[in-house]
């Protein structure tokens, strides 16, 4: 680094202590030096004072409408998405699915801890994913599950659909517990700054969307709900 | 059920700072309000290319620098001919009390358009967008050292441009 680029990276937050307590220690010393550096600093500060107002300022519509396209293109790349992954949207596909998972609950040894128990041909919520669609509220997110709408099927069992870094599923009541319906693996390595709170996996989408019957419940509907034990 | 997917969610959300950064790249905000789009429309159309867990955002700023690349050259021609960037500044018109801040944007913006390219992109990501030197090296694929000297040449001289007022 010639000197030039000591000063710059030292005006720029990059070097490390010593050297930057060094180049401090130098610009201090040397009236020249320290002209230039305010200088620079200045020239900064005009950069951002010009520019940040773009970045506050409104998004032209034009540009916001070209960021969000028409359903059909979102629905296409759903589509591509669903050709590349396992799809469960359909009843059909979603039942093979669970039968798989029955297949694998049984064969494998419990998991203690594990968010799904097999019982009787049948995947349930266990766990912290069982404790969250007990307790959590959409309103007021707590622990890792995160609860999406909660809602009747046609047959007036209340269902609600969550998400976690890892999956995202629906579940509905059934014989006092949580069922679930259908669970979808997050896309890998998502777990941070792609969360799920901003989306909902396609597949999930459509699931809750055959499942539904009317309206999802609004805040103080949910409350109630849980209130009733979800009956 | 057409709720936008996470990708878009997040394309929405950069719509500011990619608008910035292509105003830090262009002659005028009519140009950058282009590249902007054609940003969008590019990423829109390669999402399958994004590998889900990386930065979207570098991803989005290395779209918006490679199309500026492509353009630039032509753009400059164009321009040239064309009378200078006087129109198209349509920040001068925002509501918003950034009517002396737009005064000084059109000074900066033309300075910066005299940088040659590979320094106005270091000062653009670097100064304006407050990227580090390695995140940027990485970015243009360059190493870190050219990516240093670059903005030594190019802050240089748009303080000799700029400064002094």
């Amino acid at each position: 680094m010639t000197e030039d680029e000591k000063l710059f990276a030292w005006l720029d937050g990059e070097l490390g202590p010593a050297e930057a307590a060094e180049m401090e220690a130098k610009v201090a010393a040397d009236p020249q030096l320290a002209r230039l550096a305010e200088q620079h600093r200045g020239l900064g500060a005009r950069l951002h004072g010009a520019f940040d107002p773009i970045a506050r300022a409104p998004v032209p519509e034009k540009l916001r409408a070209a960021a969000r396209p028409p359903a059909a293109i979102i629905e296409l790349a759903a589509e591509r998405q669903k050709r590349r992954m396992p799809s469960l949207p359909q009843w059909t596909s979603l039942a093979a699915t669970l039968a798989v998972g029955v297949f694998a609950g049984t064969l494998l040894p419990r998991e203690a801890n594990a968010p799904v128990e097999v019982q009787g041909g049948k995947i349930y919520a266990a766990a912290a994913l069982n404790h969250a669609l007990d307790t959590e509220l959409a309103s007021a997110p707590t622990g890792d599950v995160r609860i999406g709408i909660t809602f009747r099927d046609h047959a007036g069992e209340i269902c609600r659909s969550f998400s976690s870094t890892v999956s995202s599923g629906l579940a509905c009541r059934s014989g006092g517990r949580w069922q679930l319906k259908g669970m979808f693996a997050a896309p890998e390595g998502q777990g941070n700054d792609y969360r799920m709170a901003a989306g909902v996996d396609p597949n999930l989408a459509s699931l809750v969307q055959s499942t539904m019957a009317g309206e999802p419940f609004d805040a103080d509907g949910e409350k109630a709900s849980r209130d009733r034990g979800w009956r | 059920m057409d709720r936008p997917s996470p990708f878009e969610d997040q394309l929405a959300g950069l719509l500011p700072r990619l608008r910035r950064f292509a105003h830090a790249l262009s002659r005028n905000s009519a140009d950058a309000d282009d590249l902007t789009q054609a940003t969008i429309e590019r990423a829109l159309r390669s999402r399958d290319q994004w590998q889900a867990g990386t930065n979207l955002a570098s991803w989005c700023y290395r779209i918006m620098r490679n199309l500026w690349i492509d353009t630039a050259r032509a753009t400059a021609r164009r321009t040239k001919r064309e009378a200078p960037e006087e129109e198209g500044l349509s920040v001068a018109q925002d509501p918003r009390g950034v009517m002396d801040a737009s005064v000084d944007l059109k000074r900066i913006m033309s300075a910066m358009s005299q940088l040659p390219d590979e320094q106005r992109e270091v000062v653009a990501l670097i100064l304006v967008e407050g990227f580090g030197y390695r995140e940027v090296s990485e970015m243009l694929g360059l190493p870190i050292g050219t990516v240093s000297s670059r903005l030594v040449r190019g802050r240089t001289a748009l303080l000799a441009m700029v400064g002094e007022e």
